[in-house]
């Protein structure tokens, strides 16, 4: 089942003679993928399939398993707090892709030539996805506290009131995504950098030579320049936007009243959370998944629809 | 080339989940299991037990002490593994789905648990008949056998900060006197405006610290064997809609109500921090205030709606059976059970004793014994309905949804009386399996 | 600043409104970015009651490690560094290995199987662990490894990213010199170890900096498979303890800024390997 497995049985037609089949070298690549193969195979190929097993099975403590076949599924299109999560995840992946994209191309922009600064305001900028996650959320829940975080201390100090950021449902989904942007951008601003820089400047040249204007510049020549660069980004983004965590549990803990949590939060709590339902928490990750997997397809094959054109 | 790659992929992953489609990923459901009975420890069983406890404070070194005594007339060792309480549930489950429990806990309630406990018969005779009278029936199993232990008993009820009242000029009841939940809110709400703190009633977030107030007002979750619904929709929704127009007119912290999210949170930083006057929680935070506190409080009688008295809680101590040393197991938690075990929780802890002949003879409390003495007075008080109602093995799963209820009334997307009727109907399913 | 770098460009046509846009843009995103972080700092020096002060001050009364000693000395925090340390060290290197084998073996070697299993490495990259959490502890929990700083550091070793990286790099190395190697008798391993690893050294560099950035600040993993206190990693710890009455906020913002040093200055030292690092796994 593991690839390893694969691996290990003889993958040349039937050798003519043993020592030539034992010759080091084509011994020796098995070896080397060998190691990592097992722990990949055992930790993420077996699990990825083995969830889709579980999700057709009900298991109300993770030991005794009953087959239900796609009634879990089935049931997930009817549970409330699971549509709920799968909203909010939709809601905050578009929202946190898009806005991601916009901020790392304007950033990348602002920082690919070289003036006064601009290493430090290069750092800044990436300084926050080097953190523990979980710790910015919970720094962020503190700062964003509605009447004692320093957040609303300076609004309220300028008269502009203490706003719920973390007790008014919309809000909070908002709090989220801004959140979720804070920690990431700065990552994808320096991939979006390597693109541009991959740019020849002599492009800009000519098109200053023909008097386009920047906007004209931007449209007509960048823009298409980093499509396969901006594709890169669209796709990572939509990846970790789809599995985003860990900063919410300490920052709303997927509340109030469950605005914000996401799917990933769901299916931790089915499975480890009474009423336990291990099969249904599969069967979400399994949809999570297919989100994923889909959203990336659709990324990708436009991206190459475009490119064709 | 590329596209030939990726079908050789799919072919092999759509093989491997085709192969797999009809493995049952652990036990099918359908096995006997083996028929439960006394179990005699293998020869070679270690002499080693894992205790999972949670901690309100000072509980952790009595615990500790008994547990050294333990093992020294045991000649075993006792690793004691203290996780936090708002994650107790989760690690436990994930210790059972992972094949790691432990071999004693300490838990809030036996719902999630029911299938996973260790027979204890074989200290059986040190354990029937001796706890609070009723306990027997929620901590043996269908034939009668042992399965846990009421290990210590909780009450719910109103701390006051006692300074703040006082520089305030407001009087609050004292022991064997009585207050009604609205000269409770007058009261608190005075001291508020005179004191200028935040707030003026904290409440812990927990549905069973609401459930306090709902018993007050007149009902309870479930009733008789614990599976029996008993939420009376016209008293709770009148429970809500206070307890809502409290939170919204900022008596009560909203903000730690909905921020909480699914969690259990205690404001008793915002007791502590002198914010607010007026603190529902119960005995277990007696000793830790009384280390922390740096003004004076003492524990107030409950209020009175409907009803008058409080509301029970406990802990139990429970084995499981996918424990290593089951035996053992069982002697450790009739030790930790025992009189002069729960004498010494007791008094170091302010532990409330649940073994009927410590509450006959009465615990010598030598710290905060005043305070004691107000909430073993409101146990008198307590209506007898509350005790199924807390003990109802699906009490965590109903409390969730009645959390999330009550924190959508609070955010104007329901009435109380829409939410109390939604209430009704998560009992009646959880009551019904 | 001279305006001939504009003007050459031919960017904008007034560069002072693209000089003011610029800034203004840029400061104010790093004033987003850095006063919560400084906050942070600045309050972590802070008691109890002085964070409850209201309004605010902005700098402690007093200048004294209190906070840190107390969360290592009274709350076990040390254990939790601790946990912390290993995990991250122990991890890298089976990472660093293991990844730097296969990537060579993918890189290297013409074998049947050979773009089935790289294709697979690059589309697990879809598979976080996130979205297969049960099964992965399904598999922990047969192989004993779940309570266990083991369970923290085997299963997230064969991250993809980091096969991808090295072989993408492997790739330009000149096939001559490993041919040179064999013709001098070298075996397969030796060949491996003396001269394709030291060629390696910016792209080995980019992957520890990543699985140290990954692996210390992980949180969802360790916080099913740690299961006692005494497993818990710092992430773990502050998540539990934050919002509890056990652990004073002061503690938990001091032990918050000591979460956040390591990467920091890791960062400060290696900014140049994490820029290549980031701008390589754009999986041109």
């Amino acid at each position: 089942m593991l690839p390893a497995d694969t691996l290990a049985a003889p993958t040349a037609a039937p050798t003519r003679s043993r020592r030539r089949w034992l010759s080091p070298i084509k011994i020796a690549p098995y070896l080397f993928v060998l190691p990592n193969m097992i722990v990949f195979g055992l930790f993420t190929i077996w699990p990825a399939i083995n969830m889709f097993n579980i999700s057709l099975y009900d298991s109300t403590n993770g030991r005794t398993f009953r087959w239900v076949g796609f009634q879990n599924y089935a049931e997930l299109t009817s549970n409330q707090a699971f549509l709920r999560a799968f909203t909010s995840t939709l809601v905050f992946t578009v929202a946190f892709v898009v806005l991601t994209t916009i901020l790392a191309t304007g950033y990348a922009i602002l920082l690919n030539q070289s003036f006064r600064g601009r290493g430090f305001f290069r750092a800044v900028l990436f300084l926050p996805s080097l953190l523990s996650a979980v710790v910015v959320g919970l720094l962020w829940g503190w700062i964003l506290n509605r009447t004692n975080g320093l957040l609303n201390v300076g609004l309220d100090a300028v008269g502009l009131g203490q706003p719920g950021w973390l007790i008014d449902g919309r809000l909070a989904m908002v709090v989220i995504i801004f959140v979720g942007l804070w920690i990431h951008v700065g990552f994808y601003t320096l991939i979006m950098l390597s693109g541009l820089q991959g740019i020849d400047p002599s492009v800009y040249e000519a098109a200053a030579i023909d008097g386009a204007s920047p906007t004209q510049q931007f449209l007509s020549m960048t823009w298409p320049l980093l499509r396969p660069t901006t594709l890169v980004v669209v796709i990572l983004a939509t990846i970790s936007g789809f599995q985003s965590f860990d900063f919410i549990w300490t920052l709303t803990g997927g509340g109030p009243v469950g605005a914000t949590t996401l799917m990933v939060q769901y299916i931790y709590e089915r499975a480890f959370e009474s009423p336990i339902r291990y099969g249904l928490a599969s069967a979400g990750g399994v949809i999570l998944f297919i989100c994923v997997f889909g959203f990336t397809l659709l990324n990708y094959l436009n991206g190459r629809r475009q490119d064709a054109a | 080339m590329t596209k030939r790659r990726t079908l050789q992929l799919a072919a092999f992953l759509t093989a491997g989940a085709l192969a797999l489609a009809g493995c049952a990923p652990g036990q099918p459901a359908t096995t006997t299991e083996p028929a439960p009975g006394p179990q005699s420890a293998a020869p070679d069983a270690p002499r080693e037990l894992t205790y999972v406890y949670f901690t309100d404070g000072p509980d952790e070194q009595a615990t500790r002490d008994l547990i050294a005594q333990f093992e020294q007339a045991n000649d075993a060792k006792v690793t004691l593994e203290v996780v936090p309480y708002a994650n107790l549930e989760q690690t436990l489950q994930a210790r059972l789905a992972g094949n790691n429990a432990p071999d004693v806990a300490r838990v809030a309630g036996l719902g999630p648990w029911l299938e996973d406990l260790a027979d204890l018969s074989a200290v059986k005779d040190e354990l029937d008949g001796q706890f609070i009278a009723g306990s027997d029936a929620f901590t043996h199993d269908a034939s009668g056998n042992p399965i846990a232990v009421f290990s210590d008993l909780t009450m719910n009820g109103p701390l006051v900060n006692v300074d703040l009242f006082e520089k305030a000029g407001v009087s609050y009841p004292k022991l064997g006197e009585k207050w009604t939940w609205d000269e409770m809110v007058a009261a608190a709400k005075q001291v508020k405006e005179s004191q200028g703190t935040e707030y003026g009633i904290a409440i812990d977030i927990s549905a069973h610290r609401l459930s306090t107030m709902f018993s007050q007002y007149g009902t309870t979750l479930f009733a008789g064997d614990g599976m029996e619904p008993n939420w009376d929709v016209a008293k709770g929704a009148t429970a809500i809609e206070q307890f809502v127009t409290l939170n919204n007119d900022e008596v009560m912290p909203k903000d730690v109500f909905l921020q909480a999210g699914s969690k259990y949170a205690a404001p008793a930083d915002v007791f502590l921090a002198q914010q607010v006057p007026v603190y529902i929680s119960g005995n277990w935070q007696v000793a830790s205030l009384s280390s922390k506190a740096n003004f004076t409080w003492a524990a107030a009688p409950n209020p009175c709606a409907e009803r008058c008295g409080g509301f029970p809680g406990g802990k139990f101590m429970v084995g499981f059976e996918q424990g290593k040393n089951v035996p053992l197991a069982s002697e450790f938690i009739a030790f930790m059970n025992s009189a002069e075990a729960q004498t010494h929780m007791a008094v170091e802890a302010n532990f409330l004793p649940t073994r009927n002949d410590l509450i006959e003879q009465g615990i010598e409390y030598t710290n905060r014994g005043d305070d004691m003495k107000v909430f073993l007075a409101d146990v008198a008080l307590t209506p007898d309905d509350t005790y199924p109602a807390n003990f109802s093995p699906v009490f965590g799963a109903t409390g969730r949804e009645v959390i999330a209820e009550i924190g959508q009334v609070m955010q104007g997307g329901k009435t109380a009386q829409e939410a109390s009727e939604a209430i009704r109907t998560v009992v009646e399913t959880n009551a019904a399996g | 600043m001279s305006t001939s770098t504009w003007t050459s460009t031919g960017h904008w046509r007034t560069p002072t409104l693209g000089l003011v846009i610029r800034y203004t843009v840029l400061v104010a995103t790093t004033l987003v970015i850095l006063i919560p972080l400084v906050w942070t700092l600045l309050s972590s020096f802070k008691t109890e009651v002085e964070l409850a002060a209201r309004p605010p001050r902005p700098l402690p009364a007093q200048w004294n490690l209190d906070n840190y000693t107390g969360a290592l000395e009274s709350f076990a925090f040390g254990t939790y560094l601790m946990n912390s340390t290993i995990v991250t060290v122990a991890a890298t290197i089976l990472t660093l290995v293991i990844n730097t084998m296969c990537a060579y073996g993918l890189a290297k070697y013409n074998f049947r199987g050979r773009n089935l299993l790289f294709l697979l490495v690059l589309a697990t990259i879809m598979v976080p662990l996130q979205v297969i959490l049960i099964s992965v502890y399904q598999v922990a929990a047969q192989l004993g490894l779940v309570n266990s700083l083991l369970g923290m550091i085997i299963p997230p070793a064969a991250t993809p990213t980091g096969v991808f990286l090295l072989r993408q790099y492997m790739l330009s190395i000149p096939d001559e010199l490993i041919e040179a190697s064999r013709i001098d008798g070298a075996g397969e391993f030796r060949t491996f170890l003396q001269v394709v690893v030291p060629l390696c050294g910016a792209p080995i560099a980019v992957v520890t900096i990543f699985s140290i950035m990954w692996r210390w600040n992980d949180f969802l993993w360790p916080l099913i498979i740690a299961q006692d206190q005494s497993k818990y990693t710092l992430p773990v710890a502050l998540a539990q303890f934050n919002s509890q009455l056990v652990v004073p906020f002061n503690y938990i913002l001091a032990m918050s800024v000591v979460s956040m040093l390591p990467v920091i200055a890791m960062f400060l030292f290696l900014q140049r390997y994490i820029v290549l690092g980031i701008a390589n796994s754009g999986l041109k």
